[in-house]
């Protein structure tokens, strides 16, 4: 019977972990300046402007929407979710030969 | 986790309803079957050959939603739910909630689908893009998606530890389905009109794509792609800053449909920001889908599911690749209406999530059926006439559009453009001709396999009844 997975060493490496920092911070550091400027900018026409208040309906669907999922993740960090962000695939994996294996 | 396993041991049998999840698989390919029909009868419409003239119950406009509609909600749906009845309690390692449930969400959703088509076919379609769905039927289509997510999330939410990207995918789509779907058909027709409609009108369309299929195709291709590489993704954190990333990103992106609108500016700038950050996001998972790979090559051309998979996620990046150029603003201006965008729906709808959910079926039916297809070369027939048609007609259109463009920009008359796009609309034609044989093909091998499966089982019956 060959080794379990979860026996082995981790496969998480550091140039994977910094691969994925680096790409995180790519995406979030622009995309949270844009969002945040444009955001602005909303506030400034809502203050001066009644006719832009129709503009609130996406706005108010987004955020929503966005906060759900801001306290899902506050909730998966409480959690321990990403406490060992690797194992779950390996986990899978093996679940998935234990079921065929019962097959 | 483990320690439940170890307590309870569940076999597969007694976590996957294997009958309902064909069932859910035989419905899809019925629809797909009406939809490619639908399709290649407009084709000839387009070179005004139209086959159904005269015919006011099956006039081009009606047929046209049925085409989109038996897709997306006929198609797709039914394969995802058939898909996720194998991977959710596999991978949750418990039974969805009642079966029951399953089997009445089953038939409630066969009586939506086709409750859309004849109303549609009446002419009661609600006027919203993918969300025509006759307002009568929506109460019952969005209970039926309330339950879905009920039955599905009741194994989630019991898991304890760390989550397989997958099931986070599979979670965010319930949620996003439900509410996506109640936004774009209730808040238009009973609460909004005007600009403030056609907003929330560009956020459904988008979001129904990105927030409906996008989540449950990365989710099962995270399952499967693992599963018959034998090896783990590459890096699960990459998945999660891929899957966190659409959470935040993806959901004010739909605005980028309605640039030049009077919809503020600083609305469509944001969408097109958000659909920048999306852009990038997309990139971290297609590296991480190929990264992972790195060394199993090889099964790009044994492995029949595998190429299905990777051939989608091509498709992926190069819609992707579209969009970045779709949400600038002096490309939208001549691009608007064209038939480029004719060509980039039916590359992320086919090309992409039809490819996932074929090339499930393809490793799934010989699962369910207990026997191997009874025609590889069959199997082959069939992606390679879905690959080249959906290639063929991506690119016929994706070119034909800048022209289209122009034409209208040189204010030369309409019918010239029209005159003009018929040899782009010829090959259209050809193109769909071969995806619909393609299927053809494949609902006759799995109907070859089916007889196959039944004659190995007949001497075992006897053997039992003896």
């Amino acid at each position: 019977m060959s080794t379990p997975i979860s026996a082995r060493p981790p496969a998480s490496t550091r140039k994977q972990t910094l691969t994925t920092i680096v790409l995180a911070l790519i995406i979030l550091v622009p995309c949270l300046l844009g969002f945040g400027n444009k955001f602005k900018e909303f506030i400034l026409l809502f203050r001066g402007d009644v006719d832009g208040v129709f503009a609130i309906t996406p706005i108010m669907n987004y955020l929503l929407a966005s906060l759900g999922f801001f306290c899902l993740f506050l909730w998966a960090i409480l959690q321990g979710m990403f406490r060992d962000l690797e194992q779950p695939k390996k986990t899978m994996l093996e679940n998935e030969r234990m079921l065929d294996d019962e097959d | 986790m483990s320690a439940d396993v170890e307590r309870e041991r569940p076999r597969h049998e007694d976590l996957v309803d294997e009958r309902l999840v064909s069932w859910y698989f035989l419905a899809a390919l019925g629809y797909m079957f009406i939809s490619m029909l639908g399709g290649f009868l407009m084709g000839f419409q387009l070179i005004r050959h139209n086959p159904l003239r005269g015919i006011e119950l099956l006039s081009p406009g009606r047929w046209r939603m049925i085409h989109t509609n038996a897709i997306a909600y006929g198609f797709l749906a039914n394969a995802f739910l058939g898909a996720l009845h194998w991977a959710v309690p596999r991978l949750a390692l418990r039974p969805v909630l009642d079966r029951r449930l399953s089997y009445f969400i089953f038939g409630a959703w066969q009586v939506v689908v086709l409750s859309t088509a004849v109303g549609i076919m009446l002419g009661q379609a609600q006027g919203l893009e993918w969300g025509e769905t006759p307002v009568w039927i929506d109460p019952l289509a969005l209970a039926g998606l309330l339950l879905v997510a009920i039955n599905f999330l009741a194994p989630i939410v019991r898991l304890r530890g760390p989550m397989y990207v997958t099931l986070w995918y599979f979670t965010a789509a319930f949620i996003w389905t439900f509410l996506t779907y109640a936004m774009g058909n209730f808040i238009p027709q009973y609460f909004v009109s005007g600009t403030s409609a056609g907003a929330v009108g560009g956020l459904f369309i988008h979001d129904l794509v990105g927030l409906f299929v996008t989540p449950l195709g990365w989710g099962l291709m995270y399952y499967f792609v693992p599963i018959m590489l034998k090896k783990p993704v590459w890096s699960h954190g990459l998945s999660l800053v891929g899957f966190w990333g659409l959470a935040f990103f993806y959901p004010l992106t739909g605005i980028h449909h309605f640039l030049y609108t009077p919809i503020p500016m600083f609305l469509q700038y944001g969408a097109v920001i958000s659909t920048i950050a999306v852009e990038m996001v997309v990139t971290t998972v297609l590296i991480n889908f190929f990264v992972t790979l790195r060394g199993a090559t090889g099964a790009l051309t044994n492995n029949l599911p595998i190429r299905w998979f990777y051939t989608g996620m091509v498709f992926y990046g190069l819609t992707c690749l579209q969009c970045a150029f779709q949400t600038t603003l002096t490309f939208q201006a001549l691009i608007h209406f064209t038939d480029w965008v004719v060509g980039h729906a039916h590359m992320v709808m086919f090309g992409v999530f039809s490819m996932w959910l074929l090339g499930t079926m393809t490793y799934l039916f010989p699962r369910l059926l207990k026997t191997d297809w009874y025609s590889r070369t069959l199997c082959e027939w069939h992606y390679w006439l879905s690959a080249l048609g959906i290639g063929l007609m991506s690119a016929d259109l994706i070119v034909a559009g800048p022209f289209q463009g122009y034409f209208w920009a040189s204010l030369l008359p309409w019918d010239v453009s029209v005159d003009f796009s018929i040899p782009f609309w010829a090959v259209r034609l050809v193109a769909g001709t071969m995806m619909f044989t393609g299927l053809l093909v494949f609902l006759t091998n799995l109907a070859l396999t089916w007889a196959q499966a039944r004659r190995a089982e007949e001497p075992a019956v006897l053997a039992a009844a003896a």
